[in-house]
Order: C-alpha cells, then structure tokens, then sequence
C-alpha cells in the first residue's frame, strides 16, 4: 500500500489520539467505579454505626424492664431498616451479604417482638439472658456483614485505583512505544529515501542514468522519483545522441586524416605522411643512436610509358610499383609516394647493407611480376638510391638529399640499380 | 545509526514479551501443574443447605485447587460430625447447633468456615387433630426431635419462651429420616424437622399436620469441620475454601442454574427448591456471630440439662480462622 508521509503522521496523531481518548474513558471510569464502591463503603460504615448504637442500646439497658421506653429502640430499628432499603447499586457477592443483612435484621426484628410481646413474663431468667444473646449475636451478625461490606468496598477501591495505575503506566508506556517507533521510522524512511535520491543523482553525474528505485514508499518521494525518472529519460535519450555524434565525427577525423596522409592514386602514404613519419624516425634515431636508412625509388623511362601507354597505364604502373614495394618491406618499415614517379621507404632500425639488401628484393619482385598491356609484356625498373643516417644528418632534409643523389647516380650509371652514397662522395 | 537504534529496540521489545510469556506460562504451570493434589473425603449433610458443595463439584470448582474431593454423603450435620471425629472423612459438614453440643464434650474439632445461614431451616410441625395453637398448648405433649441438634436446642427455646421446660413435655429421639415415621405412628404429636423432611412431611401428611411460622426464629448455620488441624490440614482447608468461594460466587450470579444443580444431586423436586431456596444465604464467612451463637446455645445446652456436660469450654478454640484468612480475609471477623 502506498501510503504517504503526512498519512503516515496523521494514522500516529490519530492512535495517540484515541490512546489518549482511552486512558481519558479509563480514568473516567475508574473514577465512577471508585465512587460507587465508595458510596458502598459509606453505606457499610453508615450500617455499622447503626448496628453498634443498637448493640450500645441492647448492652446497657435492661430490656425485660415492665418500663422499659421502646421508642429509642423502634427510633433505631427503624433508621437501620430504612438504610437497609436504601442500598447503593452492590455487586453480585454485595448482594449475597446484603441479602444476609436484611435475613438477620428480619430475626432481629423478630426477636425483638418476642421477647417485648409479654416481656417474657412466665420465662425463666435463663431464656431472658440467652435471648438477649442471641439479640447481640444477631446485632454482631449485622456488624460483621456490614463490616464485610466494607471490606469488599474498600478492596474495590483499591483494585480499582491499582488497575487504573497499571492502565495509565501500560498507555504511556505504548504511547511511548508508539511514539519512538513512529518518530524512528519516520526519520528511517525519510534519511534512506534521501539518500537513495542522493546515490541516483550520483549516477546520474557519472552517465549512469537509473531509475530511482524507493525500498520504501511513500507518495512525496514517489512524486520526486516520477519527475526525477522522466528527466533521467529525456537526459538519456540526449546524452546517447551526443555520444553518437562524437563517433561519427571521430570516424569522420581518422577518415579524412587517413585521406590527408594517404596518396589519392596510390593509397600509401604522400609526401606530408612522409615527412611526419620521417621526421619521427629520424629524431629517435638520433635520440637513440640507431641505424635509419632511407631508399629513394624512381621508375625508369616512366614518362616513355606514360607516353606509350596512356597516363592510365602509368598511374596502374605505379600502383604496381607500390604494390611489390609493400610486400617487400617489413611492418616498422614506412613507403609513401615522395612525388611524381618516386617513392622513399623508411627504414628505421637497419643499416646500409640491410637497405642495400630490400632495394635489391624489390627489383628482382619487380622483375618478375611484370605489367602486361595488350598482350605485350613491359618490363619494368627501378633507379634506387640509399643512404643512411650518419653525423653529418643534422635534419631529415639532408638525409633525403643525400638519398636523391644516390638515386641521382644510379640514374647516371645507367638505371635499373642501386647506388649508395658513400663517405667519400659526402662533402 | 537508525537501522541499528530500530534493531535494538525491536529486539528488546521481542525480548521482553518472550519474558513475559515465559513468566506467565510459569506462573499458569506453577498454579495448574506443580500444585500437589491432595485427596480429601468430606462427609456433606445430605440438605440444600450444602448447595455450595454439590455446585462446586458441578462446575468443577475443586479442579483449580489442591484438593480431589470425595463426596461422602450422610444424613444431618450431627452424623458428618461424627464421622470426622472417627477419622472415616477428612472435612464434615454441620450446623452451629451441632458444633454447640459437641463442643461441650471438649472433643478436638475445628471450624474452618460457615458457608450458608438459614432463618426458617427448622420448622414446629404439629398433628391439626392436637389443635397446638400457642406454646402453652404443648404441655404434656410428646415431642419428637434429632438429639443433640438444632432440632432439640429449638424445640427447648420454644418452650422456655413461655417458662416451660423439656421437663413439660415428653422429648422422643429419632434420627431425622425417621421422625415422620414417629408421627405416623402416633408415638409423637408434633415434630421439629429440618429440610428436605419438613417439606416431604407436609407433603405426605397434607392437612394432617401443621406448620408453624416459626420464620427468623431460630438462625442457622452450616460450617465446615475438620479434626483439630495441623498445617496440612489448614492447606487441605483452604483448597476447599477456595473451591466453595467460586461456587458461592456461581450461585449469587446463576440461581437458577444452581438450583438444578442441587435438584439432580439431591433428586428434589422444583416445588421444594422454591419452598426452601428463599431462606438461605449462601456466604462464606467466619465471624464472631458464629462464636456468639455456638457460645449462647452451650451455655443454654448445659443451662436446660439437655447436655450430660456442666461446663461450657471457650468456643473460640474451635475456631480456626488461617485458612479463611488465606481465601477471604475481609469475611473474617473473629480475634485471632
């Protein structure tokens, strides 16, 4: 059931409310049971009074007397009669004494009138002192009945007021009871709900867009869940649409910065790749005082193809080119198209001979995949030259260069070679 | 810090209505399980005055206390009387009449209580032919009454209210179921009765006898006896208290059920319920009333020669008052 909290509050005002009304009707109660039993003690004692006058009476006067004034005696048997009439409202076990004390004060009234009938004149002494005994045993029957009366009544008073005690002590201690219950499960619901508001914007900060999930509810905070899921919804459908967009504009970023360092006809890398590429392997190189060597490819007779063959044939030319120079070099070696028909491989952690050595796997590759065109065969070559990182390399600039003069010698020498710029052709 | 504060009180809320089960059970099973059973034999005096017994065994009264009451039922209080005395029974049943003249012969008996008060238990009943009018008229009449009884102490104050003595007339002895039989036989003119006999007298003897409104005359009571008693007895005694109290109770607030009660135990018919019911108070008290009327008739016993004693013992010695004292302290009223 879904109760909210101010409900919750009300429901706990209402149950001290009627606690309250209860120890209010208790208390009421108790007072008129009190009273009522007091009003039978009152009775008792009334009783008791009268009964003693008349033991007094029977006690000191002479009753067989031929003067003997019966007024005094009728005066009080008449007061206790009628107080006997006049009886509070007793109790079932009252009742049964009550009974007994209107039996006795019937004997006594008897005895009474016998023993005045004739003032027992023909009876011995004997029967008028044992009568007049039994006149003060029914009198000490009256007494005792009513003293029992009393008895009861007072005992009604005292287990009234005890159970009252008790009743008061046992509703205050359920209302106490109550209340720190109430008080600490009302703090409980609030502090955790808060929290657990707390930990779902934490969430929320983090990307973690959750539905706040209340372990108990109550109609204040599922109304803030509610608004609190709704915006959650409407932030996360945004949020996936921003991350979206981010992928597209990095796959966008590496497609065009592929594009940027790619040669367009050749797909390897073009002359701003190349430098990038170059510059880094040459600075660790340094750095590090490894061996880097450079090759410079160019294709032989490539303008007579061109003019022979079309400038399709060329351009397929020197995707060939590439093509055998790829499957020739190792992966950390680097090709990228450095202009026209040529090309320069990186080679970082390799020496000359090593340079010398994919130049010279290169041209034989080349040699025997040759390109066919109209059925006609056409061989083709490579002018390389190769250099590597020495002292005198202060910028990849000179390096290249030093590598161009090679390919530059082996163009002279007569093509289709490989010429390595040595020391003693340096400055 | 709240979940913890939430714990704790809930486990001590647990913890302490476990303990209070616990000691409730305890106190049920200490009251109804471990209480020693103690089995008594009471002699009750076959009247509706002993009503408080046969309810009590009715509605189970004894079973809440420490006693298994066996029933011995005998005809008038003066015969439970003698049966406690030899020992047969443990408790008896009897009137002030009897404790009076029994206390004369110094024998070693307690009261523990009375239980029921009747103003018109004893009734005069006299042949109409004799035309028995006044006392005076019973001069030279033969009288037939229970020795040693109510019976015998009221037919004696009857007569000394007009100065005669049991010298005037001719006392007969009978036991009470026979004194009927005495009238029929014309061995006696007239004959002091208790109930159920006075009632079946008239019953069977209709317009040939006479009942005299003898009505707040002569003040009975029925008490419970034992012999002279010991701790275990007083125990004994209370646990029959007890028992008499809730049926006493019963019958204050349930007549009419209690009337049929002592009507099956009894075999009586509704006619004599209703004939005898509204003379008897049933209550349970022990107070110096009873001393004063057990007290005035040994001194009137001994006084009119109707006992073979001379000299009347102080009653208040068979009186024990600890076992009432223990059930219903404000229905004691005696020094202790």
């Amino acid at each position: 059931m879904n109760v909210s909290l101010s409900q919750r509050i009300f429901f706990f005002v209402l149950s001290c409310c009627l606690l309250f009304i209860l120890l209010l009707a208790s208390v009421t109660w108790s007072s008129y049971a009190v009273e009522t039993a007091f009003k039978r003690d009152n009775y008792a004692k009334q009783l008791t009074n009268q009964t003693y006058r008349l033991k007094q009476l029977v006690a000191n006067d002479n009753i067989y007397d031929a003067n003997y004034n019966l007024e005094h005696w009728h005066a009080l048997e008449v007061t206790l009669t009628n107080l006997l009439q006049s009886s509070p409202k007793l109790t079932a076990q009252q009742q049964t004494i009550q009974m007994s004390l209107q039996s006795q004060n019937e004997n006594l009234k008897s005895l009474f009138t016998l023993i005045n009938k004739n003032k027992l004149k023909n009876a011995s002494e004997v029967i008028k002192v044992h009568l007049k005994t039994r006149l003060m045993t029914q009198l000490e029957a009256i007494q005792s009945d009513s003293l029992q009366l009393s008895a009861i009544a007072q005992k009604d008073i005292y287990d009234t007021i005890q159970r009252q005690a008790f009743l008061i002590i046992s509703v205050s201690v359920a209302s106490i009871i109550g209340l720190l219950f109430g008080a600490f499960s009302l703090t409980y619901i609030v502090r955790k709900s808060l929290n657990e508001v707390k930990r779902a914007f934490e969430k929320n900060q983090s990307g973690d867009f959750q539905n706040i999930q209340f372990s108990h509810h109550s109609q204040e905070f599922d109304s803030i869940a509610q608004a609190f899921n709704t915006m959650n919804k409407k932030l996360s459908d945004t949020t996936v649409s921003l991350t979206v967009m981010k992928e597209v504009v990095e796959d966008r970023t590496k497609v065009l910065e592929q594009l940027s360092n790619t040669d367009a006809l050749t797909k390897v890398a073009n002359r701003r790749a190349l430098f990038e590429r170059a510059n880094m392997e040459f600075s660790r190189a340094r750095r590090a005082g490894t061996e880097l060597t450079l090759l410079l490819l160019d294709c032989d007779f490539f303008k007579k193809v061109n003019d022979d063959f079309g400038h399709l044939f060329g351009d397929q030319l020197l995707v060939h080119i590439c093509n055998i120079c790829s499957q020739e070099i190792r992966d950390v070696d680097f090709l990228a198209r450095y202009g026209g028909e040529e090309f320069i491989i990186v080679l970082p952690h390799c020496d000359i001979a090593g340079g010398i050595e994919t130049a010279s796997r290169i041209q034989s590759s080349l040699a025997k995949n040759s390109l066919t065109i109209n059925n006609q065969e056409i061989a083709i070559t490579l002018s390389i030259g190769a250099c590597t990182l020495s002292d005198r390399h202060k910028h990849l600039e000179q390096l290249i260069n030093d590598t161009d003069q090679a390919m530059y010698q082996a163009k002279k020498n007569g093509r289709n070679r490989i010429e390595v710029l040595r020391s003693t052709n340096l400055h | 810090m709240v979940i913890s504060i939430i714990k704790i009180l809930t486990v001590s809320i647990i913890s302490l209505l476990i303990i209070i089960c616990v000691a409730l059970f305890y106190s049920y099973a200490e009251s109804n399980w471990w209480q020693p059973k103690y089995s008594v034999t009471i002699a009750v005096s076959k009247t509706p005055l002993s009503t408080p017994f046969y309810v009590a065994k009715a509605i189970g009264a004894f079973d809440k206390t420490c006693v298994n009451v066996k029933f011995d039922n005998v005809v008038g209080g003066q015969k439970a009387f003698t049966k406690v005395m030899t020992g047969d029974v443990d408790f008896g049943t009897s009137s002030d009449s009897v404790i009076a003249f029994q206390s004369l012969a110094n024998k070693g008996f307690v009261t523990h209580a009375m239980f029921v008060q009747s103003n018109n238990d004893v009734k005069f009943l006299s042949r109409s032919s004799e035309k028995v009018d006044s006392v005076f008229d019973l001069k030279g009449k033969k009288i037939g009454v229970i020795q040693g009884t109510a019976s015998e102490y009221f037919v004696s104050i009857l007569l000394a209210l007009e100065g005669l003595t049991t010298e005037d007339v001719t006392l007969r002895y009978y036991k009470p179921e026979a004194l009927i039989n005495g009238f029929i036989n014309n061995e006696v003119d007239a004959f002091v009765p208790w109930e159920p006999f006075a009632f079946n007298s008239t019953k069977q003897l209709r317009d040939k006898v006479k009942v005299h409104n003898t009505k707040n005359l002569n003040s009975l009571s029925f008490n419970l006896i034992s012999l002279t008693a010991d701790n275990l007895l007083v125990e004994k005694a209370k646990c029959i208290i007890q028992g008499l109290s809730i049926a006493t109770d019963y019958i204050a607030g349930n007549q009419e059920e209690s009337k049929q009660i002592v009507m099956r135990e009894l075999n009586l018919s509704a006619a004599f319920i209703e004939w005898v019911w509204p003379d008897y108070i049933f209550k349970l008290a022990l107070n110096q009333s009873l001393i004063f009327s057990v007290q005035s008739q040994a001194i009137w016993a001994v006084a009119t020669q109707m006992s073979e004693f001379e000299k009347v013992s102080d009653v208040e010695r068979f009186i024990d008052s600890r076992a009432m004292l223990q059930v219903i302290p404000n229905a004691v009223n005696v020094s202790q």
